[in-house]
């Protein structure tokens, strides 16, 4: 504190008398006087490491291009990270696409068409903005190659969207599964029109 | 001695208050229903001007500019002419700027609703009003300068320096942030583009806050906190260091409003860096504020005023932390476009410009009319019901904030994006906005009992219209003055060196983004806009959507999962202006318009954006973005197309010249082209309409980086 800093005796000044620290002379500005206060020590430590990570943080950059700082490099890093961790993403050409009849991923399938295709095709598969599911009508065949092909690549053009960045080729042949297996041959409560060949 | 009687003009300081609590009733008031309409998204009934998209700036400019601006000005008009024992130099400048000021904020509460905007994020006022505040701010600055020229006292005090740094650093960035060229009265496009218009607005815009909500708010803070207290300045040295260091410092962190965007590493490591080492500098104010009050803390617990102040002092520490937190890449990868960022800002807006400003009232209300205040138990309510507020309104944003960026980056163990659809990501955090709707009643509600106290507290007294004083006639020569002592005792250089210290940053940080060719990479195939989706983006621009939807997809898987191929700075090249966004309220429209095949991201069909736009909860139940039914009814305004083209033209975006003459033929076959196909799906509309031009815009975004392919 600034009570030590008195070094000429001979010096008028004055202190504060509630902080017993020392006013600057001749300070006075509409009656607002000012402390002869050194700054706080951890507030300058504060400023100075702050410079230093500052200093360290642009010679990475600029000198030796770290690779997280570099945006592109931070990219392809974490983009690669994800390629290694995805072993079975690279079978996706090898899934095999068969007819799926046992309970439990048919369940897992009701579960994705309540929660997405529902929607459009509501929960009994009576059909809404997209078509029937229950009737002998198919648009694009009736096959579980064809529905699975319809639910990864979607049909722009109507409104039917790609779900193959969204369910897994497990959860898509679920689904397509649960349509064939359950919702085909069903009554639904207001079946909309047939659209497509009859099979 | 030979001692001077002159007087102090109460009367502009008066008016300035009365400004001040009109124009914050009214921003909150404003904000209030902007909060309401993210939790009721049909309130505003397709009205145009009602809407989020429109009322939003409509709130940020009343708040910054109408409250804390006429705050601000309060207090230099009372504090100035008693910190240099002399009255403001001119009653007519002084007018000129009060009057000018409330009509500026008059004609942005007229234009900012009907949609006449430039987007950029504070600084939405059209050219015509941005001359005017040209103009009001020289004829303030003026008035302020020559006050100092006239003082009685040598040295100029911190408070002084923090408004003479706020002149200069405003004017600056006012002017280099608002080049343009009109296209008619009401219209014009920036001579920036892409990330160099987006480089310019953020300088500005961060600037906005350090040097408008922050540096003149520290003068009133050095000011009113001894006054009120009666207590010293806890540290001259500490003014000193922190106020040179902090102007200094602050202009250089503008960037990071764009880190992870398409501006090149070494500018965005230049913004993360200045805004760590503004810790310190920040909290050389704050703790100037607090330890100021050492001794006087008995008097805290009992005046509201000096209550508001810890307050405000406190949020104020608070926010200069997070900010630079904030400005650490890590950590705004997870917080940037969502709601942490609307946490942050409020604690700065309502806690520290806000409470500082209705301390400075409290006290200085009963001081202008020679009274006591009516109620110190109801300034006591407010006190407590606006601490609460705020906490009720940033609290429930800050978990919004991070629970949505976690679900947007969540993979499942397949590696798909685990919430692809946006809107499970904003239903989830619907009862957070809820609960900053509440805060913010609650806050306003403090408001208006501040307004009923302050009322009747000036019915209470008489008006105070002059004060007399005295002071001696000349200055005491001091000798053996320090440097920066010396510098006090002269305000022009002082004026030159804060002008000097604020430009360097700027400086070094813009210039090298226009010389340097590798910072925006040319990519051959991307194309101007067509006259229609010229037409369509000033419509976009216009709605203010670009308020809730980016246009600037981040390196980052998840976004690359999500919306597609992330922003390139090639792409933005004729953006005038550019339009990436601060917030997703929605998804990111970045690449609304492609179909690459690859990506999630896929083209939606006019029929889906047509219906969508006139009615979004049709197409999403949970849908809160607002009907825009008038853009299917409306006529689009053709008028100064070919203006539009050329002032584009001279811009910088090449327009074959002569292409005015064509570009109304181009812009009605585009129309019919998407007239047609909108036709064939079942859905009646003309030509003519808005909505096709807008389409026609969301169609193309994006989309040039796949044209070869």
């Amino acid at each position: 504190m600034a009570t030590d800093n008195i070094k000429n005796q001979n010096e008028d000044y004055e202190l504060d008398t509630l902080t017993n620290e020392r006013l600057i002379k001749d300070h006075d500005y509409d009656g607002i006087r000012e402390l002869d206060n050194d700054l706080p020590p951890w507030w300058k430590w504060l400023f100075y490491i702050s410079i230093a990570f500052a200093i360290v943080y642009l010679v990475r950059l600029f000198v030796f291009n770290a690779d997280d700082l570099v945006q592109k490099a931070e990219y392809k890093a974490e983009m690669e990270g994800f390629e290694k961790s995805q072993p079975e993403k690279v079978a996706e050409a090898n899934f095999e696409v068969v007819l799926l009849t046992d309970d439990a991923s048919l369940a897992n399938g009701m579960a994705t068409w309540t929660k997405i295709c529902a929607a459009c095709h509501l929960v009994d598969g009576g059909g809404l903005v997209g078509p029937n599911m229950a009737d002998n009508f198919w648009i694009h065949g009736n096959k579980v190659e064809d529905l699975y092909n319809i639910a990864t690549q979607g049909v722009l053009e109507k409104g039917m969207l790609p779900y193959k960045d969204q369910l897994s080729n497990k959860e898509r042949l679920e689904v397509v599964s649960y349509i064939l297996v359950k919702l085909h041959g069903t009554t639904p409560a207001t079946p909309k029109a047939p659209q497509g060949t009859e099979y | 001695m030979n001692l001077e009687k002159f007087t102090y003009d109460n009367r502009l300081s008066k008016m300035f208050m009365f400004a001040t609590i009109l124009w914050g009733v009214v921003g909150m008031l404003v904000g209030l229903t902007a909060a309401f309409e993210l939790i009721f998204p049909t309130m505003s009934g397709g009205i145009s001007w009602l809407s989020f998209g429109r009322l939003r700036p409509l709130h940020t400019n009343a708040a910054i500019f109408a409250f804390v601006g006429n705050g601000i000005f309060t207090a230099i008009y009372y504090s100035t002419p008693r910190l240099l024992k002399t009255p403001m130099y001119s009653k007519l400048l002084g007018n000129i700027h009060f009057w000018g000021w409330q009509l500026i904020i008059v004609a942005a509460a007229l234009t900012l609703p009907l949609g006449l905007t430039q987007s950029k994020e504070y600084a939405e006022l059209i050219w015509p009003i941005d001359l005017a505040v040209v103009v009001v701010w020289v004829v303030f600055g003026i008035n302020l300068i020559w006050t100092i020229l006239n003082r009685r006292i040598k040295h100029i005090y911190v408070s002084i320096w923090f408004y003479i740094a706020t002149w200069v650093t405003v004017a600056v960035l006012y002017i280099v942030n608002n080049l343009q060229i009109p296209t008619s009265l009401l219209h014009s496009y920036p001579i920036y583009a892409g990330i160099q218009d987006a480089l310019v607005q953020w300088w500005y815009g961060h600037n906005a806050v350090a040097f408008f909500l922050t540096t003149p708010v520290l003068g009133m803070m050095y000011y009113f906190i001894p006054k009120v207290s009666n207590r010293p300045v806890y540290s001259y040295k500490l003014s000193i260091i922190h106020f040179w260091a902090l102007i200094f410092l602050y202009i250089w962190a503008g960037p990071h409003h764009l880190l992870y965007s398409s501006l090149p590493d070494w500018a965005q490591a230049l913004g993360v860096v200045f805004s760590i080492m503004l810790i310190a500098p920040s909290w050389g104010g704050m703790i100037n504020g607090l330890l100021t009050l050492r001794g006087a803390w008995d008097k805290v617990r009992e005046d509201p005023v000096l209550k508001m102040f810890v307050v405000a002092v406190t949020a104020y520490g608070m926010s200069t932390f997070e900010g630079p937190m904030l400005s650490l890449k890590s950590v705004n990868a997870l917080s940037h476009f969502t709601d942490w960022t609307i946490a942050h800002v409020h604690i700065g807006t309502l806690g520290w410009n806000a409470m500082m400003t209705f301390g400075m009232i409290y006290w200085l209300a009963p001081k202008l009319f020679k009274t006591k205040i009516y109620s110190v138990k109801l300034a006591n309510v407010h006190f407590w019901v606006a601490t609460l507020g705020m906490l009720f309104f940033s609290i429930p944003l800050y978990f919004a904030g991070f629970t949505q960026s976690l679900m947007w980056k969540e993979f499942t163990t397949d590696g798909l994006l685990t919430y692809p659809d946006f809107l499970e990501t904003v239903t989830q955090i619907m009862p957070m906005y809820y609960l900053r709707a509440f805060g913010g009643t609650l806050y306003f509600i403090g408001t208006l009992l501040f307004v009923y106290n302050i009322i009747k507290t000036v019915k209470s007294g008489s008006f105070l219209a002059t004060e007399e004083d005295e002071a001696p006639a000349s200055f005491k020569s001091h000798e053996n003055e320090g440097w920066h002592r010396k510098l006090e005792g002269r305000p022009v250089q002082f004026t030159i060196a804060a002008l000097v210290v604020i430009l360097i940053g700027g400086l070094i940080e813009i210039v090298p983004m226009y010389l340097v060719k590798s910072n925006v990479k040319t990519i051959s195939s991307v194309q101007p806009y067509s006259p229609l989706e010229v037409e369509g983006r000033d419509i976009y621009i216009r709605e203010g959507c670009y308020l809730c939807h980016s246009q600037m997809i981040r390196p980052f898987r998840s976004e690359v999962a999500r919306y597609g191929e992330y922003s390139k700075s090639g792409e933005s090249v004729y953006d005038h202006p550019f339009l990436f966004g601060s917030k997703r309220t929605g998804p990111d429209l970045a690449r609304e318009g492609v179909n690459d095949g690859v990506v999630n991201s896929y083209r939606k069909p006019n029929s889906w954006h047509f219906n969508h736009l006139v009615d979004p909860q049709k197409m999403n139940t949970a849908s809160i973005m607002p009907q825009y039914p008038y853009l299917a009814e409306n006529a689009l305004d053709v008028s100064i197309l070919e203006s539009k083209i050329s002032t584009l033209r001279r811009v910088g975006v090449p327009y074959p010249e002569g292409y005015e003459d064509s570009a109304l033929a181009d812009l009605a076959a585009q129309a019919k082209k998407i007239g047609d196909d909108l036709r064939s799906s079942g859905i009646n509309v003309d030509d003519e309409a808005e909505i096709i031009a807008l389409i026609a815009y969301l169609q193309r975004l994006g989309t040039d980086l796949y044209k070869d392919k």
